[in-house]
């Protein structure tokens, strides 16, 4: 009988689980202080049941859309230029995509509020990604129907092998669509307030603002759980059955097909851009040349709300990537902290929002700054974990250093941790962007004083001033697009 | 200086190796032959300390090292996907490995593979052939007290390969080095082993010098490791020759049924009374032969 030796030790230590449960703790209390007050009125229950459609609806008319997209952006052999392009869609917070898309379809005349618009915004803004997810699952699926053709199978038959092995991939990224929507804050509060459009992430922001509600928490908290029960059997959903293959075989591109990729991806973004610079740059009532960018970044709210943002968003990139690579070497714990983080991050963040202010609202820490970073820390840890998990072969680099003779922390330092490199610096750009033009969990969370961009941007709305929303639309956009340099090049 | 007793590993998923010992001596260039899932690369993995067995124990240079971890064991390991650094040169990759970096001794040992022009190369700026050649030295800087290599040439091409592989022994040779070398290539077994285990299904089942092992078989697992194999069934037992064990004269009748040229060689098919075989000899399709089979091994049917 062998002794393991402290090297290799499992660990198998309680305390683990119990950071998971501490964790998961925001959404225990939503459940414990939501769960009496279900179902709700009869408005909620309309809402919930728009929330269900609008989300549904939109991630099918998205996927659709990207599924289009995939096909062109493979037959064509579309560059990292291009589809950079395209990808800056998804960069730009939703909520900035809403005002572009409203100002620029303003000046043609079309009013685009309510769902429509909503619609609208989602898929522009949500192609991209459902893109990312699709890509890969495409090329083996051309493939297949590649390997078809050569077989003498064609036409409508030649489907049959294309289309059945898509079916999983496009439920996965239909669910993460799904989520994505549901848990939406920015489009439809831009796009959906002002037509009373309520979904369930703008009923509960109402809900929590209302001067005549009897129990804003409670209330909160219940349309919080109906968002998690919407969302649960998506996240339950899983990734399996995605396609895998080395190297598809693949007709050569054709540079035809790259033509509509193109003008889409450069639609889609004029669609955003120039109604927002046609808002920040030219006076509406005398069309003449008048930018608004050094009145909108003097307004107190927005000087308040960039220093802020930034600072939250510095030091929550910061932090998390020091957690993620301190926790790198003990992929264990990772996965059993991860599982709770993942959750935080998929699940729409008004359940962590609610949750966080009912856990914390009687302590010091509520209504400080230092609530929004622990929201930010929670909401985005699974991406800076899931970003260091990248770096493919690290663990057999630093086995193959110990092998040779270099302890565990020397070989994590010489060689684990440089080969993360890359992975940490595109985590940070991918981080970083989302943290600093973050709106759903700073609407809810801020603290009076130490409002966000992302707030002092709705603030803007709210109060009337399009223009200067506009302006800080687009800084926030160039801001956004830093994300793009973050693209790992290894 | 490597010794194992009864080492045992299985894996939930199957796979695993079952009560192995094995002693090799200080100096020997000791191969392990058998097929993929065999257990070869497993017992690699127990004695680099990268596995801990489930039962038995490990030895290296007469101390126990069953617990301890890959660190302090003192190994050198070429792995089959190299693992090289790719953030580091090939010298870095000496210096970072060696107990007491020493330039001097590092430049020394690429100019002994012919890398000293290559010494501040990244691996993605050299070839296969320089790769592997630094996971080699590498493997050697740190003084190993026994050099673990698992199928080192296997992504490498043939010509390269069979370069790589003399260099390798001679290298190995010159230091007095002592090595646990995998492979499953009966080819590469002859050409590099003092001796030769045969593995199958996580068993160690035949050590022998290669020509002993070649020739006298202790099982049909063992017969097979090497290859070029006539299997023919009579009576409940399976009569085993190789291609090269038939020669013509004797009193068995065959019948040339297709001649083939391979490499320089003739291979010949034909049909004997126990049915049909390949044989290494010169003969043209139709003609009749008398053959000698020396030796023809007899082994209970499977």
């Amino acid at each position: 009988m062998t002794h393991n030796p402290p090297f290799a030790r499992a660990p198998v230590a309680a305390w683990p689980w119990l950071l998971a449960g501490l964790l998961a703790l925001p959404l225990l209390a939503l459940f414990l202080r939501g769960f009496p007050a279900l179902p709700g009125t009869a408005k909620d229950l309309d809402v919930v049941l728009t929330s269900l459609l609008l989300a549904t609806a939109g991630s099918l008319i998205t996927l659709a859309l990207a599924l289009g997209l995939a096909v062109l952006g493979v037959l064509g052999g579309v560059g990292r230029t291009l589809e950079a392009l395209l990808l800056l869609g998804y960069l730009v917070p939703p909520f900035v995509t809403s005002i572009g898309v409203l100002y620029s379809l303003q000046a043609f005349g079309v009013r685009i509020y309510g769902v429509p618009g909503i619609l609208l915004a989602w898929a522009l803004h949500y192609a991209p990604l459902a893109y990312l997810l699709l890509k890969p699952q495409v090329r083996v699926a051309l493939g297949l129907l590649a390997a078809a053709r050569v077989h003498g199978v064609g036409g409508a038959k030649a489907l049959q092998v294309f289309l059945p092995p898509l079916l999983p991939p496009l439920l996965v990224a239909g669910g993460t669509l799904y989520l994505a929507l549901l848990g939406n804050f920015g489009v439809p509060a831009v796009l959906g307030l002002p037509e009373r459009v309520y979904v369930l992430p703008t009923l509960a922001y109402a809900r929590l603002l209302s001067p005549t509600a009897q129990d804003p928490l409670g209330e909160a908290a219940a349309l919080g759980l109906w968002l998690g029960l919407l969302a649960l059997p998506v996240v339950l959903l899983g990734r399996a059955g995605l396609l895998e293959a080395k190297e598809p075989l693949l007709p050569p591109a054709r540079p035809a097909y790259r033509l509509p990729f193109a003008l889409y991806a450069l639609l889609a973004l004029l669609l955003v851009l120039l109604g927002l610079l046609r808002e920040a740059l030219l006076n509406p009532y005398t069309g003449a040349w008048d930018p608004v960018f050094a009145r909108a970044l003097d307004l107190p709210l927005v000087q308040k709300g960039l220093r802020n943002s930034l600072l939250l968003a510095l030091g929550a990139t910061l932090l998390l990537l020091l957690l993620a690579l301190a926790l790198r070497p003990f992929p264990g714990l990772l996965r059993r902290v991860r599982g709770v983080l993942d959750l935080h991050y998929l699940l729409p963040g008004t359940l962590l929002g609610v949750g966080l202010i009912l856990l914390l609202a009687p302590t010091p820490l509520y209504a400080t700054p230092w609530l929004l970073l622990l929201a930010y820390l929670l909401n985005f840890a699974a991406l800076a974990l899931r970003a260091l998990e990248g770096g493919l072969g690290v663990e057999g680099a630093v086995l193959a250093g110990r092998v040779h003779g270099l302890g565990r922390l020397r070989a994590w330092l010489r060689i684990g941790y440089p080969l993360l490199l890359p992975s940490a610096f595109a985590g940070a750009f991918l981080i970083f962007p989302l943290a600093f033009a973050e709106i759903t969990l700073s609407a809810l969370l801020y603290a009076p004083g130490a409002e966000t961009i992302g707030v002092a941007v709705l603030s803007a709305i709210n109060g009337g001033l399009y223009r200067e929303a506009s302006a800080l639309g687009l800084v926030l956009m160039a801001f956004s697009a830093l994300a793009l340099l973050g693209r790992p090049r290894w | 200086m490597v010794r194992l007793e009864g080492v045992a590993k299985r894996f939930p998923g199957g796979g695993g190796v079952l009560g192995v010992d094995l002693e090799v001596g200080e100096g020997e260039v000791f191969v392990l032959l058998g097929a993929s899932g065999s257990g070869k690369t497993t017992l690699l993995h127990l004695v680099a300390g990268l596995h801990l067995p489930d039962a038995g124990r490990v030895f290296l240079g007469g101390k126990e090292v069953t617990h301890l971890p890959p660190e302090r064991r003192q190994v050198g390991y070429v792995f089959q996907d190299q693992a090289l650094w790719p953030h580091l040169t090939a010298l870095d990759h000496l210096l970072l490995v060696m107990p007491k970096p020493d330039r001097k001794e590092a430049l020394g040992l690429l100019e002994r593979v012919g890398l000293l022009d290559h010494a501040h190369k990244r691996p993605h700026q050299l070839s296969g052939g320089q790769r592997q050649r630094v996971a080699l030295v590498r493997a050697l800087a740190r003084r190993p007290q026994v050099l673990l290599l698992d199928e080192p040439y296997s992504a490498l091409d043939p010509v390269l390969r069979e370069e790589l592989r003399l260099e390798v022994r001679t290298l190995l040779k010159e230091q007095g080095t002592t090595a646990l070398h995998v492979t499953h290539d009966p080819e590469e077994a002859m050409l590099l082993a003092d001796r030769v285990g045969v593995m199958s299904q996580g068993r160690l089942l035949q050590v022998g010098s290669p020509k002993e092992v070649y020739l006298h078989p202790n099982s049909l697992e063992s017969f097979l490791a090497f290859g070029r194999a006539n299997l023919l069934r009579r009576d409940g037992e399976v009569l085993a020759f190789r291609q090269e064990w038939a020669s013509p004269g004797g009193s068995l009748i065959a019948e040339v049924l297709e001649r083939r040229e391979l490499r320089g060689e003739v291979l010949c098919r034909v049909r004997l009374e126990w049915g049909e075989a390949w044989v290494r000899l010169e003969a043209r399709p139709g003609e009749r032969l008398h053959l000698k089979i020396d030796p023809l091994l007899h082994f209970p049917a499977p």
